[in-house]
This record gives structure tokens, sequence and C-alpha cells, in this order.
């Protein structure tokens, strides 16, 4: 009864609720996309522009050369390809790996499991510049310097404990019921770890995915170590070399940082999907 | 809940699988690309040398792929790391069992620091006979040389500092270059008249550029060699004769662009372009920020002397290269750097780089060169000391000093007592260590 | 020890001797040994991480006692680097900065965060657009974010002429030049980066709260406050672990937007642990010392987040 006699108003109120809510959100949007909106209008200026008219100012000129000199004289073609393959092969492994340890740490009596956990987060707790010089040693000693491969294996190692930590955490949540279950089936650990809980986990995993390839992405500091030959750095390295140490061509590194962004925004919105979607699987018991 | 139904089994074993071979496809992927960099494409395939450099300024990077691409005998692979990651990882590349054969640099502290570690190969049969330096000058051979009086380094071009100005502009002030330091001052007052910023200099990030004039006045004010030597740390930055110095600087600072303290050296080129500003005190490679139509109105004048009684100075910072002592073909190392030493070469490189470079290489024919360059020689072949800049001639570490306290004085130029005590005690820990 | 015992407390475990670990802990586990290919499961990451993570960390604590540039053999020096660390007025200046952004980037970032994805949580028109605005400045590098930030900061760029024009008269504050505003400015830029990836790390964890609970006690008439202090915010608990493990990474790693909005400057009032740690082992190629600090950030890290987590992973 009361129920009933309240509809009209909160439908009233949730109306009114409705305008401020998009009038605020639509704020805070602009706020938060105008300094892209920036480095887009400085992407399509030309250098004498920006030179006589400095960098703070609207722009007087239009062109698309900043995009055509980033694509051809940055090697940006070549370096995004560089960051796909190492962004996709970190994320893969670490994933993978993080989840074996989350695991068995999480599902069985490792002694000393905890402490063994937080010892793999710490090392994320390192400044990764004061490992710089070490792991540079390491890979000349293994002869994987200057290797993709080396840059791989540096951001799997240094992501190894936060993904597990994370994962962990998830794993845990998890009902307890399914695994026992599954132990009356007479299922063996490794089936349960792959049909049962990384099934479970794709909401995670798909989150951490996509956190990770943004991180590593966007790594410029293992990359500058690790190699030395500038045909293999990935594109932050590749953005970097477009400013001078002299002279920079903010038109075209802005162009560049712009190209650069693709594959993160679309990996981000690919991934979207798998929130949504694949997190709804825990919510109905 | 139930176990799950087969399909959702076969599709996590399918995903497992095709990580895998994500995995290993990258790896073998990331191997293979590893082998083919870009190379000039030389025949003698046996010997193959790499050129590291940190010319990652859009022209002069286009103009040494084009000096590689010329070099034929041995097959070059050239690799561009902007200037400051290069710094960072200069000590892994030199220490590193293949390290890369040749690599760009500054003559100065730097070099001579891993010459005294070993680390840089011995050059000095090329300043020697028909060597390509040995036709360079006294001063280009000493610059290059070691504790030890061995040659380590092989300059190529060089600039100068000054004081810049549009012509254009002047004419359009009324107003014409001083020779005399009461002149320049004037023309500040003047400037400063018509709402014209009389100076521009841009100290944000690029917080070195305060050192310009302190360099200058030093030079100017008490001379070349105490320069030097309180560089070398055999004076005391509070002493007097900094102090003088000092004075002299905060009588510039009204006339300094407020601005400045936010841009970096590039962007504080845009109130002088666009006849905001009246003079930048910068090195010649200023040219390279303005639009291509207005190079040649560019012009100079020396900073004007302070003190009759020290002889004249300019600083004119040396680039060039050295080599890796670990380098696996020495012969083949010291013909590439033959090459690039050429005159031909450097005068290629010079044409191309738009930054208003000299070569060091007196065979070079500079009719070519444009009338601001030509200026630029007869300066310093008629100056009497000439010294690199801070850093060069002393050390980063001391450079990181002096950033933080000129700038500091920028902004509180009456904490200048306070400032120069506190320079001190950093710089005692730079050079005690 | 009676089979009854067994029978009543067990659900289809394996029957075990005696010597059991406590209910609770029991029924979480799969079984009582660890069979030998999950330890390699476990092994495996963890030698992978020990090598290249661990052993160059140790490798950074010996050279924290030396003094080093680099090339050569370290000379040691004892503790002379973490005693010079107590007279140096820059290593006090950046150990304040840290601990103010640790509390203002990661207090912060954490509140707008959580403040979107609440907001943005329930399907509406147009949120998917409201999300990917928030998110997208995430997909720029923290480098070129610095970078373009330190323009749009400067005396006559767009921050300045956007305040001029809502009525705010900055006279032209050089926001990045001056000692008192510095840092403060690059916590707005830092922040307007992060929000969005805490938004999103909150969000995946309010998919997980059950909207039945809220909705009943919505119907017992509890207010939204109280709905999220009691009913939300417990079944976050495993997120805001992840989140404030995530943040305090974060603010002490912070490195590439300050080094590229300032340097450290003006004159060492922005430097961070990270960035003067930076400055030294790189710049100035002081070894010795440059691990030094990072041994300090370590322990830092240590501090704030070890004692937390062990609380928060114990089993219950």
């Amino acid at each position: 009864m009361t129920a009933t006699a309240l509809v009209p108003a909160t439908r009233r109120r949730r109306h009114g609720k409705d305008w401020a809510f998009h009038i605020v959100m639509s704020v805070v949007t602009l706020l938060w996309v105008t300094p892209l909106v920036f480095v887009a209008a400085v992407a399509v200026r030309s250098f004498d522009d920006i030179s006589f008219n400095g960098l703070g100012t609207l722009p007087h000129s239009f062109t698309l050369d900043a995009f055509s000199t980033a694509w051809n004289e940055g090697n940006i073609a070549g370096a995004l390809g560089n960051s796909i393959i190492v962004t996709v092969a970190t994320v893969v492994s670490v994933l993978f790996l993080a989840s074996l340890a989350a695991f068995a740490l999480s599902r069985y009596p490792v002694p000393y499991g905890r402490a063994i956990l937080l010892v793999m987060l710490a090392g994320n707790l390192l400044p990764p510049q004061i490992l710089l010089i070490p792991v540079s040693q390491i890979c000349e000693l293994l002869g994987i310097y200057d290797t993709l491969f080396a840059l791989v294996v540096v951001q799997v190692g240094f992501g190894l404990g936060f993904f597990t930590f994370v994962l962990y955490g998830f794993m845990r949540s998890l009902p307890v019921e399914m695994f026992e279950a599954a132990k009356i089936d007479g299922a063996g650990d490794l089936r349960i770890y792959a049909t049962i809980v990384m099934p479970l986990c794709r909401p995670a995993l798909a989150a951490l995915a996509a956190l990770e390839s943004t991180w590593v992405f966007n790594d410029l500091l293992w990359a500058l170590t690790v190699l030395r030959t500038d045909t293999k750095f990935p594109i932050t390295a590749a953005l970097l070399n477009l400013q001078g140490g002299y002279t920079s061509q903010w038109n075209v590194v802005a162009a560049g940082a712009l190209i650069a962004a693709i594959p993160t925004t679309i990996v981000f919105f690919a991934f979207q999907k798998h929130f949504v979607s694949g997190l709804l699987v825990g919510v109905s018991k | 809940m139930s176990i799950p139904t087969p399909s959702r089994v076969n599709l996590t074993r399918r995903g497992l699988f095709a990580a895998g071979a994500v995995v290993g496809g990258s790896a073998l992927l990331s191997g293979c690309l590893g082998a083919s960099p870009t190379s000039n494409g030389a025949s003698n395939a046996n010997v193959a040398l790499t050129l590291q450099s940190s010319l990652s300024d859009p022209k002069p990077k286009a103009a040494l792929e084009q000096v590689v691409k010329g070099y034929t005998t041995y097959p070059t692979t050239l690799n561009t790391v902007a200037i400051e990651q290069f710094r960072a990882q200069l000590s892994t590349y030199l220490t590193s069992s293949n390290p890369p054969d040749v690599l760009t640099w500054y003559a100065g502290s730097v070099a001579r620091d891993y010459a005294s570690k070993g680390l840089l190969l011995d050059l000095s049969d090329m300043w020697t006979g028909n060597g390509a330096c040995a036709k360079f000058s006294p001063a280009l051979k000493s610059l290059s040389s070691d504790a030890n009086g061995k040659q380590i380094f092989v300059p190529t071009n060089y600039y100068w500092w000054s004081v810049f100005y549009r012509k254009s502009a002047f004419a359009e002030w009324g107003v014409k270059a001083p020779t005399t330091w009461d002149e320049f001052m004037a023309l500040c007052e003047t400037l400063k008249g018509k709402g014209i910023s009389p100076l521009t200099n841009g100290t944000g990030s690029t917080a070195w550029m305060a050192s310009g004039w302190f360099d200058y006045l030093d030079l100017r004010i008490n001379g070349a060699s105490y320069h030097r030597e309180l560089l070398a740390g055999k004076h005391s930055f509070d002493s007097a004769e900094v102090r003088k110095v000092m004075d002299t600087y905060a009588t510039l600072i009204p006339y300094f662009d407020p601005k400045g303290r936010s841009y970096t050296w590039q962007e504080a080129a845009t109130p002088l372009i666009n006849k905001k500003a009246g003079m930048y005190l910068i090195g010649a490679f200023v040219t390279q920020a303005f639009p291509a139509a207005d190079v040649d109105d560019v012009d100079f004048f020396s900073v004007p002397p302070i003190n009759s009684s020290v002889p004249s100075a300019e600083e004119a910072p040396t680039d060039g290269y050295f080599a890796s002592a670990a380098t696996k073909n020495a012969a083949a190392t010291k013909d590439l750097l033959g090459y690039l030493a050429s005159a031909k070469e450097q005068q290629l490189f010079i044409a191309q780089s738009g930054s208003s470079n000299l070569p060091t290489s007196s065979e070079v024919d500079s009719s070519g060169f444009s009338a601001l360059v030509q200026k630029g020689m007869k300066l310093l072949a008629s100056t009497q000391e000439i010294t690199q800049f801070f850093n060069r001639d002393s050390s980063d570490a001391l450079q990181a000093t002096a950033d933080a306290a000129l700038t500091k004085f920028l902004d509180n130029p009456t904490q200048v007592a306070t400032i120069l005590t506190d320079w001190q005690t950093a710089a005692k820990k730079v050079w005690g260590s | 020890m009676s089979v009854t015992h067994d029978l009543s407390r067990d659900r289809g475990a394996i029957r075990e001797p005696d010597d059991r670990p406590p209910v609770g802990r029991r029924r979480r586990r799969l079984s009582r040994r660890v069979p030998p290919v999950v330890w390699l499961l476990l092994l495996i990451p963890f030698l992978v991480e020990t090598g290249w993570v661990f052993y160059p960390a140790f490798n950074s604590f010996q050279l924290s006692f030396t003094k080093w540039n680099g090339v050569g053999v370290a000379q040691p020096v004892g503790l002379r680097n973490y005693t010079d660390m107590l007279s140096d007025p820059i290593f006090a200046t950046a150990l304040r900065n840290n601990v103010f952004w640790v509390v203002g980037f990661g207090g912060l970032s954490v509140v707008a965060g959580l403040g979107l994805a609440l907001a943005l949580n329930k399907p509406r028109r147009g949120i998917g657009i409201y999300r990917s605005a928030i998110y997208l400045p995430m997909v720029f590098s923290l480098a070129v974010t610095g970078l373009f930030w330190r323009v749009m900061y400067q005396p006559d760029g767009p921050v300045n002429v956007v305040l001029a024009a809502i009525g705010i008269n900055t006279k032209e504050h050089q926001w990045l030049a001056d000692p008192n505003t510095a840092l403060g400015a690059i916590l707005v830029a830092a922040i307007w980066r992060q929000a969005g990836y805490i938004m999103v790390l909150y969000l995946a964890g309010l998919k997980g709260c059950d909207p039945a609970l809220e909705e009943a006690a919505a119907v017992d008439g509890a207010n939204k406050w109280q709905r999220f202090r009691y009913i939300v915010m417990p079944q976050l608990k495993n997120v805001n672990t992840v989140i404030f493990a995530v943040t305090v990474i974060d603010s002490l790693r912070t490195f590439d937007i300050v080094w590229a909005m300032t340097r450290g400057g003006p004159y060492n009032t922005t430097q961070l642990l990270s960035t003067y740690m930076y400055q030294v082992g790189f710049t100035l190629v002081n070894l010795g010392y440059g691990s030094a600090l990072a041994v300090v950030i370590f322990l830092l890290a240590i501090a704030f987040i070890i004692t937390y987590l062990a609380r928060a992973t114990r089993e219950d």
C-alpha cells in the first residue's frame, strides 16, 4: 500500500535526479577529456605555428603532416608491432604463471603459504629504477641482452607478485563446495585448475589483463634498460626519440602519442564487455 | 553448483593451448625480430659496426642517417636513443661484453672519466701523421685527450654561445647591437620601456640554461682561468669573486621574461621568434627552433666585456664521437671514425642538420655556410679562450648543484648569501667524492 | 578420535588422521598434503620472480653499502650512504613530499575512483560514455601525460585560460615554477589519470555485490549512507585490499609524471624519493647512494603494506 503510494513520487524524484546526474557527469566528463582534446589540438598544428605562437595557444593552423612524420620518421609502425608482441606475450605469461601460483597458495596447505605470498608481493614494492643495472647485467650474462624476449621475461618477473596476490584473493572467494564436489568426482588437481578455477576467474583475468596490458604497453624504463637497437624499441621509447635533446617537434610527439594510445584504447573497450558480462556469473548463485 | 559442461572444458583447454602457442610464438617472433635491424647494406659482411647515437633531434638525426648510409666499407647499424636515457645507459653500453663500437658524446669530464677506467679506445694514432684528426687545432687535441695525454675522442662539430636576436625586430624597435656592457644595460632598459621583455631564458625543466649567464658573467668578470679552477674545486662558490658574478646577474633579473621560469629552452625561444622578447643568450642550436623562413633573420652579438683585464672568452661546446675499448674490431672502428671526421662528411652533416654547427676540420669549405655561421667562426677564431659549458667542464653532479642554486637565485635574488653557502656545501660533496 | 566426529565435520572430504587443522582453515583446502604437481605450480613462478626480482634486489641492497659509478669495482663504504642521507636536505624534502604524495595521491584517487564507480554503477543511458571518458587518460603513458600537463600548466596555457574563463583570475600563475603550488599541480594531473583506473577496479568489485541485500536494507529503512557503509563496503573487502596495495605501490613508484613535469624542480622542491633516486643513480651516476635510497623506498612500502596485508590475508 505504502509502496504504491510512493511510486509516483519516486518516479518524479528520479526524473529530477536523472537530469542532475547527467549534468554533473557531463561536466566531469568534459573536464576529464579536455587534456586529451588539447593533445589532439597540438597534433594537428604545424611546427612553425607552434614555434611562433607557443604551445599553449589555440591552433593557428591545421595539418595532418605530424601524423605522417611520426609514422614514417618515428618508426611508429615497427615500434607498435614491438609493443604489441611484448604486451601480449607478457600479459598471457604473467597471468598464466600467477594463476598457477595463486591456485597453489589458495587451495593447498602450502607451509608458510601466507609468507610466500607476501614475499612475492614484496617484489613489487621495489622501485624498478634500482633494479635496472643488475637486471641488464643478468641479461648480458644470459646472452639475451637487446632482445624482446628479455623484455618480456623481465616484465613477467616483475609483475608476478602482484597478480599472484590479486588472483589469490579472487580464488579464495570461490565457493569451496565446487572443489569438494569435483574431488568426489575424482578430478585431479590440474583438471580442477583448468576446468573449474580458470573459467570462474575469467572476469578477474579480464580485468587484470586489461590493466596489465596498459602497464606493459606504457612501460619505458625496462625497454630502455634491456634494449639497445632502436628498431626493437617499443612505442614508448620510440616516442621518446621524437623528442630531441635540443628541439622537439611537439606536433609530431602529440601525433605519435595519439597513435600509441590506440591499442590500449582498443584493449580497454574490448575487455570492458568481459567485466560486465563475466562478472555477473559470480552474482547468481 | 554443478561441474562445468564439456563445452566449457574444451574451451579452457583450447585456451591453455592457445596461450602456450602465443607465448611460444611471441618468443620465436621476438627472437626473429631482433635479427634484422637497419643497416646500410655494405659489402664486407664479416665485420659489422654499431654506432650508438644520442642525436634524436629530427634534423641532426636525419643528417647522421645520411652520413652513415654513405659509409660502404663495413655494414654499420645506427641506433638512436634520446639523450637523457642514452646518458643513463652509457655505463651499461661501455661495460657490455658486446658494446657499441662508436658512440656520440661530447668532449669533457664524462669522456675523461670513462677513459680513466680504460673503457675508451685509444685513438692517438688518428691524431698523428696522416690520421683523420691530424690537422685539427691543438686546442681540439687537448680537449680530446685524457689525463695521460692519449687521445680518446674525435670532435666533429661544435657551436658557440652568444646573445641571439632578430635583425628585423631590432630594426623595428630602432635599436642596435651593443658593444659595451653599459650599452647592453641601456638597451635592456630601452626595450623594457617599450613593453618588450629584453631577455628571455628557459629555466623550467631545462634548468641548466641558467648556467649560461653564470658562465659568461664569470668569464667576463673573473676570466677563463678562474672559471675553470672554480669548476674544478679550486675556488669556493661563496667567494667574493663569485659574489660579484651573482650581483651582476641580479641586475639582469628584472629584464628576464618571468614566464621563462616555466619554459624549456625551446619554449623560451617563442617570445624571441614572435618579437615579444629581445635577446636570448644561448647556443647556436637555437636556430633549430625557428621557422625555416625566419632563420636568416637571426643574428648575434657576443656578451660585451665587463672587466678589461681578463682575456676574451667564449663558450664553444664540442660534440663528436668516442669508441669503446672492448670493440671487436678496432681497425674497422677507427676507419668509421675517420670517415665521420672527414671534411666531406662533416660538411654534409652540418649542411643537413640545420643547427648552425661549425666543423672541426679546417678543410671544410665554409663559403657555403650561412652568414650566421661564418660570423660565428670568426668570433671563435678571434677569441683568446674557449670553454665548453658548465657541465662539460666540470661534471653532471656539479651541474645539478648549479641548477638548484641558480634557479633558486632567480626566484629569490635577495637570498644570495645563503644560496651561495648552500651551493658551496653541495659542491664540496661533489668534489669530495 | 571417534569416527562420528569425523563424519559430522567433513562434507565429503577424505578421512584423515587426527592432527588436522581447525575447522575454518580446513574447509577451504582441497587436500591435507600438497601434491608434487602443485608444488611445481608454485615453484615455477616463484623461481621466475627470484631470478628477475629478488636476485637483482639483493644486488641492489649490497650496492647500497658501496660507492660505485657503474664501471669497475664497487668500493665498500659501510653505512656511509645511509648516514649521508640523514644530513641530505634534498632527501628530507623528498621524504616529506613522498608522505604527502602517498596520502594525497593515494587517498584522493581512491575517493575519486570509488565515488565515480558508485555513481556510474547502475546501468543508465550514456553510462558507457561517462565510464570510457574517465578511463581514457589511462591509455596514455605517464610520460606523455606529464609532458602535456606541463605545457597546460604554463602561465599562458590552457589551465590559466580556463580558470580565467570561469572567473578565477590567476594572474598567469606559474604553477610548476612556484615551489608552493608545483607538487599540488602535479597531484591534480596524477589523480586525473589514476581515478579512472581505480574506478574500473571498483566497478568490477561492485558487480560482485549482491543487489538483493541492498534492496532488503532499503526496505528496512536504511538510508544511502548506511546502506553503503554496512552493506556495500563489507562486500568490497577483497577489492579494497587490492586497491590499497595498488595505491601504495603506485604512490611509492610514482616517477614518470613528476620527472616529465618538473624533473624534481624547482630547485628540488618536488623531488619524490623515486625521482631523487633516479637523478642520483642515473644523472649523477652515484649508484651506491641511489641504491640506498631505493632501500629506503622499499622499507617504506613494507611498512605501509605488509602489516595491513598480513592481517587482511589471515584466514577467517
